[in-house]
Order: structure tokens, then C-alpha cells, then sequence
């Protein structure tokens, strides 16, 4: 019993041609499916579940929701009655709402982001395959990212009225779904505002995180590479494309994660993560970031934020 | 006869404790030798010449000078008269007067910069010797640079007023010291003016390189580095201790190095420049930037110019 | 030595500076001023999105074309108005222009440090 891993994300585009172009050719993503409403269903090479992507055509950026896979389907109706006894609404989806998924369960962050957890997902199997595979596959395209790693979503925060959806979100995961706090940020003149907050409920450093913002919002989906060879590479390819680096190479002090952050053609922000940062097991104790700190535990090497990545989110 | 290669630079610092905790412990070279007025010499680990770097307590910051080593001791006559013929005065100053070195030759480049030329300089051997050599000696420090690798020199530039120093510096280095032109860039109606060059009398892609601004002056020593990870540990290393960190790891355009920019305590920027980038040649094209993607030559990645990069110098 | 240049370039004129900066027909407004290190305009996410570079343009509609952009930010009566998101603006005359948008920044009451926006 209990969350798995990340399942996928649905994110909003302006253009879709621009944004498949981007997703498939830049990132490497691979197109497994294309419905009538117009929506594209994309996969790592190295994912094994018929998607991790879901982009669909809309006039404003932004993310649709965000699916976490659970363990069984019996999960399902415990975590229907965990999350409702916690006070927050749940909704039930027949199989096939969410594509080529079994049943799922919809409901809204204390931030007000929309989150599914689903149980079954067509399996479609890894580029590599399971028998005797190669380490990786000849055809992949661009920068050839192997799985949706993460999201970073923007909550809104307003200590001065007492509103503080990061620290809700961070105990509705806790309490609720089994989700570890790897890492914070504790700022304010009394160090008590807990305004940064990465959460796992696997060994990676974070399979969610949330920063704070005037309004909900996203702030980015991140793309696994081995190292840090690759983001030198990626960054590369995206120059060539013209794609927009927001922040090129460089180290988080959070998660010690090799990073890239990049915009794709509607302006919602990915990311290229690279390494494994720690193995975040249960029993690893909090790893705690003071305000005057936070921008090297953001960004280690500037040790500065800049505007943009506070700032613009869609 | 000829230009074997850059021999040191003369740096002004305004803290010399501080000046040499960031060259040592950051930067990563060695110190070999204090003179009489409290001027301190490094080398790094893998040069064999008793120093690359010299640093001088002063009120300002800044390049004294900087030399680059001939052959043999009668190409330093051969270039006295040629300089000369050039129409630059010249002096030859006696073994000694630089520290450790033979007789060398003084001059102003018609930048205003100053530079010598020397053939001998005291052996003392890299950290890993000649003999049976490891790959890289125990026990080194910071970054680890392995050798000083270029200096860009900054030299006025206004069209308007047709002063271009960067022309004339490179068309001296060409015709005088037998460098040659490996890139450059050209901005202004039609491309009509050199804006900044990069030369090379080894086969690395530059020795030294001239870019235009307001005022002569000195814009960044480099240090090599092996690779893109061994820039990334810089970068942490730069970090760690609070280094002023002007451009975190990114790709140049020209010359396809692998960069981080930072600033010594006294505020002469420094470069690590990692990989070999290509291997120059006196045949080989050169390659020209246009003004319409001036940002990408210098910043590959983000393909934007920093402000400070051009603006700030000492 | 003369280098041919093959596209045509604008001047964009941002009236709360002053400040001049060439664009050409195949970029948008964002990535002329920045690849020249200009600034003036909020830069963003370059892909209509995220809405910090809005501007007011005041030239004629001929001289400039637009790609789609985030309706949670620019209204079609913003458009009929002239405003735009920089970013999904390309010149094809010279331009002038105010800038709407900015990024902001709000500190915690008795925190210094911490910038992010909130």
C-alpha cells in the first residue's frame, strides 16, 4: 500500500505543433498516443507506462493536474478515505478518464492544484525493452531525457493573513499520501515560516516540491539525465534550437541536483535534472535551508536568484 | 624563431593575504617564491616554469604586465629589431629584473597593454615530475588548475572616433609576433569593425584574445581545467567559498571552451576554461561571429550577453 | 572586410527610457534586446506564457506581426489595444513602445533575504 512514484503531467499549450516539436525532438520524448480532443501522450525512452506527458491544446499555459501512480487498486479506496477524513473532497474516475488508465481518484491540493492517483496504466514497455536490454537505444532524439522526474508547483503564501499552502501541502502529503519531507526552507524573522519544501515518496530527493508565489501556480516538470556530461549536452542542443534557457548548467544546493531550466514554446518551465543528488531514505534527517541561504540552496554556484525564476511561472 | 607560448602575468591586488588565500585555495596553484618588495609567485601543477602568475599589492587593481616566452635567447634580438621596425619602442632589460628569468624584452602593445617576451625562465619541474609521471599529483588544492591559459585584454573601441585597438593590437601580434587569427568577431554597418579577436601562436584556440570597450584594461586571466566535470567541481569549490561567481559554467561560442567566470577579492576576473575546445592551426578557417548573434558567441547557451561582461574590467 | 547581413533590421524604441534596440524580422522583441545585453523589457519564458514582458506598442499594426499568446494574461481587447507580451512580438518596421509589464518582488515582513515573490 501506498504512492509509487510520479505518474504523469498534463500540461496546457498555446501551440501544439511548436510543442510536440519541442517535447519530442528537443527533449526526446516519445509520442505513444494522440486523441480526439486533440491531446498528445508522451514517454521517456526509459519509462515503461504508456505515458508521463500529457500536452493539450488550450489558449493559456500552465498544468492541467499532476498523477501519482499507487501501489494497487485497492490503494485507491484507502486513500479515498484518508484524504476525505482529512477534509478535502475527493472525486472518483471510472476507468478511462484519464487514458488508457484503470480507475483513478481526482482531487485539489490544500494549494489548489489538481492531483489524480491512478493504479494501472497501460504498460507499453522501455525503448530498450527487459530482455538482455542495451544500455540505452540508438534512436532517441535531442537531448534523450529518460523520465519525468518531478514537479515544482508555486503556492500561494501570505504569512502576514495566516495563509501558508506549502506547510498545508506539506502536512496533506505527510499525513495523507505517505510522502517524506526531504528538504525546507525556513525564512521569516522568527525562522518559522516554512516556505520551500521538497517531499518524496521514493529514494530520490523529491517526487513533488513547492516554492511560494501570489497565486497556484507552475513552476516547472523536470526531466531525468545520468549526469552531468548529458546537461552539458542538452544545453548544447537547446542553443541550437533557440530554445530559451532561463538558467543554464549549474548545481541546487537543495537536492545536489545538476540542473537546467529552460521554457518550452507556451513558456511553461522544464527542467533537465541530472544524478541522483542522495539516496533520500526514511530515516534521512531533514536537511534544513535559512532564508539568507536559500538562493545557494537553490542555485549553489551564483548563490543569487534571479528574477525570472521567482517570478515567472505559468 | 618564434612565440612558444604565454609565460605569466602581472596582477594588481589590493589585499595581498586574501589575493593569495583565493589564487592557492580556490584557483588551486602553487606558491614558489616571495621577492624583496613582498611580490608573490605561483605556478600551477603541471607547469614546469618556476611561475605563471605574479601578484603585486597596489592601491588598484588590475594587469602590470603580461609575458610570453620565445624560444631561444637570440630570438629576443630578432624581435628588438622587428618590434622596433614595427615602429614601437622597445627596451631590453637585463636577466633578473623579471624574477627568475632571463634578459627580456618590454613593450607596449598598441592597446597601451604592456608586455614582455623572455626565453629563459628557472626550471623547477611539474608536481608530478617527468619520469614514470602520475596523471595528477596528491594533494592538490580547489579548483586544481593546471596552468595559466590566456588573458583577454580589453582596448578601446569607438568607431565613430575610428579608434580601434583591437585591430591594431591583433595586426602587431600577426605581423610582429607571428601569432595568428583564429576568430573574431565584426559588428557595425556590414561588419565593418573588428570588435574582438582571438590568437594563437601554440594550437590551442587562443593564447590571447583583444576585446573593445571603453578604456583599456584588463578583462580575465584564464586557468585550464580538464574537463566539464572538473568545471563543475570548480564552480562548487567557487561556491563553498564565496567566490563572486560572474558566469556560472556555460559554453563559449569562440572556441568552444567550457567557462565559468569569477572575480579574484580585489576584483580581477578570473576564468576557468575547461577542454581544448579544437585544435587551432595556422591553415585553419577563421571563424567570424556577426553582431545579430553576438550573445551566442560568447555565451553559447543562453545566446544572450551579461552586462557585466562587457562593462566591468579592471 | 565587409560580412553580408541577410536579415532586416528594426529599431525598437522603449519610450520609458529612451533606450534603442535593433530587432530583426525573424526575432522577437525579447531576444534582440537581450542578445545585444540590452534590458528595459521583463524577460520571461520567451514563449508567451508567463506575461511579464507586456507592452504597450504604439506603432502601426503594420509593422509588426504576433504569434498566439496566453489569454490568462493578454485579453483580445488588450490586443485591439495594442498590448502584447513582448516575447510573441516580431518587427517588420521600426516600433515604438511602453512597457506594462514588470517583474515583482515582495520580502516578508522583518525578512530581508528572501525574495522570492509571493
Amino acid at each position: 500500500m501506498g504512492v509509487m512514484k510520479i505518474g504523469h503531467v498534463n500540461l496546457r499549450v498555446l501551440d501544439m505543433a511548436a510543442a510536440r516539436n519541442h517535447y519530442e525532438n528537443i527533449i526526446g520524448l516519445i509520442v505513444t498516443d494522440e486523441d480526439e480532443a486533440g491531446n498528445l501522450y508522451f514517454k521517456g525512452w526509459d519509462e515503461w507506462d504508456k505515458y508521463s506527458v500529457i500536452l493539450s491544446p488550450s489558449d493559456h499555459a500552465g498544468m492541467d493536474h499532476v498523477a501519482y501512480k499507487v501501489e494497487t487498486d485497492a490503494d485507491l479506496d484507502t486513500f479515498t478515505k484518508s484524504i476525505e477524513a482529512y477534509g478535502i473532497a475527493v472525486e472518483q474516475l471510472p476507468a478511462g478518464v484519464l487514458i488508457d488508465c484503470g480507475r483513478a481518484i481526482r482531487f485539489q491540493l490544500p494549494s489548489g492544484h489538481t492531483m489524480c492517483l491512478f493504479a494501472e496504466k497501460t504498460f507499453v514497455g522501455k525503448s530498450t525493452g527487459d530482455k538482455n536490454p542495451a544500455p540505452w537505444p540508438l534512436d532517441v532524439k535531442g537531448v534523450g531525457a529518460h523520465w519525468l522526474d518531478h514537479c515544482l508547483l508555486v503556492c500561494p503564501l501570505d504569512p502576514e493573513n495566516q495563509i501558508n499552502t506549502i506547510a498545508d501541502n506539506v502536512n496533506f502529503l505527510s499525513k495523507c499520501l505517505g510522502f517524506r519531507l526531504t528538504e525546507q526552507a525556513l525564512v521569516g524573522p522568527d525562522e518559522d515560516i516554512q516556505a520551500v519544501a521538497f517531499l518524496t515518496v521514493t529514494n530520490t530527493p523529491h517526487d513533488i516540491a513547492f516554492v511560494p508565489g501570489p497565486t497556484a501556480g507552475f513552476h516547472h516538470a523536470s526531466f531525468f539525465l545520468p549526469n552531468w556530461g548529458d546537461i552539458l549536452r542538452s544545453a548544447d542542443i537547446m542553443a541550437m534550437n533557440k530554445v530559451k534557457i532561463d538558467v543554464t548548467p549549474t548545481r541546487h544546493g537543495i537536492t545536489r541536483g545538476e540542473t537546467i531550466y529552460f521554457f518550452d514554446p507556451s513558456g511553461n518551465r522544464n527542467e533537465t535534472f541530472a544524478g541522483l543528488g542522495y539516496l533520500a531514505t526514511p530515516d534521512m534527517p531533514v536537511i534544513t535551508w535559512t532564508e539568507e541561504e536559500v538562493p545557494r540552496g537553490i542555485f549553489y554556484h551564483s548563490g543569487e536568484l534571479n528574477p525570472a525564476f521567482t517570478e515567472v511561472y505559468t | 624563431m618564434t612565440v612558444l607560448r604565454i609565460g605569466h602575468i602581472n596582477l594588481r591586488v589590493l589585499d595581498m593575504a586574501a589575493a593569495v588565500k583565493h589564487y592557492c585555495d580556490v584557483v588551486g596553484l602553487i606558491q614558489t617564491h616571495q621577492d624583496e618588495s613582498g611580490n608573490i609567485y605561483l605556478k600551477g601543477w603541471d607547469e614546469w616554469d618556476k611561475y605563471s602568475v605574479i601578484l603585486s599589492e597596489s592601491d588598484s587593481a588590475g594587469m602590470n604586465h603580461i609575458a610570453y616566452k620565445v624560444e631561444s635567447d637570440a630570438d629576443l634580438d630578432l624581435y628588438h629589431k622587428s618590434i622596433k621596425e614595427y615602429g614601437i619602442s622597445v627596451e631590453m632589460v637585463p636577466a633578473g629584473t623579471l624574477a627568475c628569468t632571463g634578459r627580456a624584452l618590454r613593450f607596449n602593445l598598441p592597446s597601451g597593454h604592456e608586455m614582455y617576451l623572455y626565453a629563459e625562465k628557472e626550471f623547477v619541474g611539474t608536481a608530478v615530475g617527468s619520469i614514470n609521471p602520475d596523471p595528477w599529483p596528491d594533494g592538490l588544492i580547489g579548483a586544481g588548475a593546471h596552468w595559466l591559459d590566456h588573458a583577454l585584454l580589453m582596448c578601446e573601441f569607438d568607431p565613430e572616433k575610428q579608434i580601434n585597438k583591437v585591430t591594431e593590437s591583433t595586426d602587431f601580434m600577426i605581423k610582429v609576433l607571428n601569432f595568428y587569427l583564429v576568430e573574431k568577431i565584426m559588428v557595425g554597418p556590414e561588419g565593418a569593425f573588428q570588435l574582438a579577436t582571438w590568437l594563437s601562436c601554440s594550437n590551442t584556440p587562443h593564447d590571447i584574445a583583444f576585446v573593445g570597450g571603453p578604456v583599456m584594461g584588463f578583462h580575465h586571466a584564464a586557468f585550464f581545467l580538464d574537463s566539464w566535470e572538473d568545471v563543475l567541481k570548480a564552480a562548487d569549490v567557487m561556491s563553498k567559498n564565496k567566490v563572486k561567481i560572474d558566469v556560472t559554467p556555460q559554453r563559449h561560442g569562440v572556441t568552444r571552451g567550457y567557462t565559468i567566470y569569477f572575480f579574484d577579492p580585489s576584483g580581477n576576473r578570473n576564468e576557468t576554461f575547461g577542454g581544448l575546445g579544437y585544435l587551432a592551426q595556422r591553415d585553419r578557417p577563421v571563424t567570424v561571429w556577426t553582431e545579430d548573434e553576438l550573445g551566442a558567441s560568447i555565451f553559447y547557451h543562453t545566446r544572450e550577453l551579461v552586462e557585466s561582461f562587457t562593462t566591468v574590467y579592471t | 572586410m565587409k560580412i553580408e547581413q541577410t536579415l532586416k533590421n528594426h529599431n525598437i524604441t522603449i519610450l520609458d527610457t529612451n533606450e534603442i534596440f535593433k530587432c530583426s524580422e525573424n526575432d522577437h522583441l525579447l531576444v534582440g534586446m537581450r542578445s545585444l545585453g540590452k534590458k528595459g523589457i521583463p524577460s520571461g519564458c520567451h514563449g508567451g506564457g508567463c506575461g511579464v514582458c507586456k507592452v504597450k506598442i504604439h506603432s502601426d499594426k503594420n509593422n509588426y506581426k504576433t504569434l498566439s499568446m496566453s489569454r490568462a494574461h493578454i485579453s483580445k481587447e488588450d490586443e485591439d489595444n495594442g498590448v502584447f507580451l513582448a516575447c510573441r512580438v516580431f518587427p517588420l518596421g521600426d516600433i515604438e513602445l511602453n512597457v506594462i509589464g514588470k517583474i515583482k518582488r515582495k520580502c516578508i515582513n522583518g525578512s530581508k533575504n528572501f525574495v522570492f515573490n509571493y
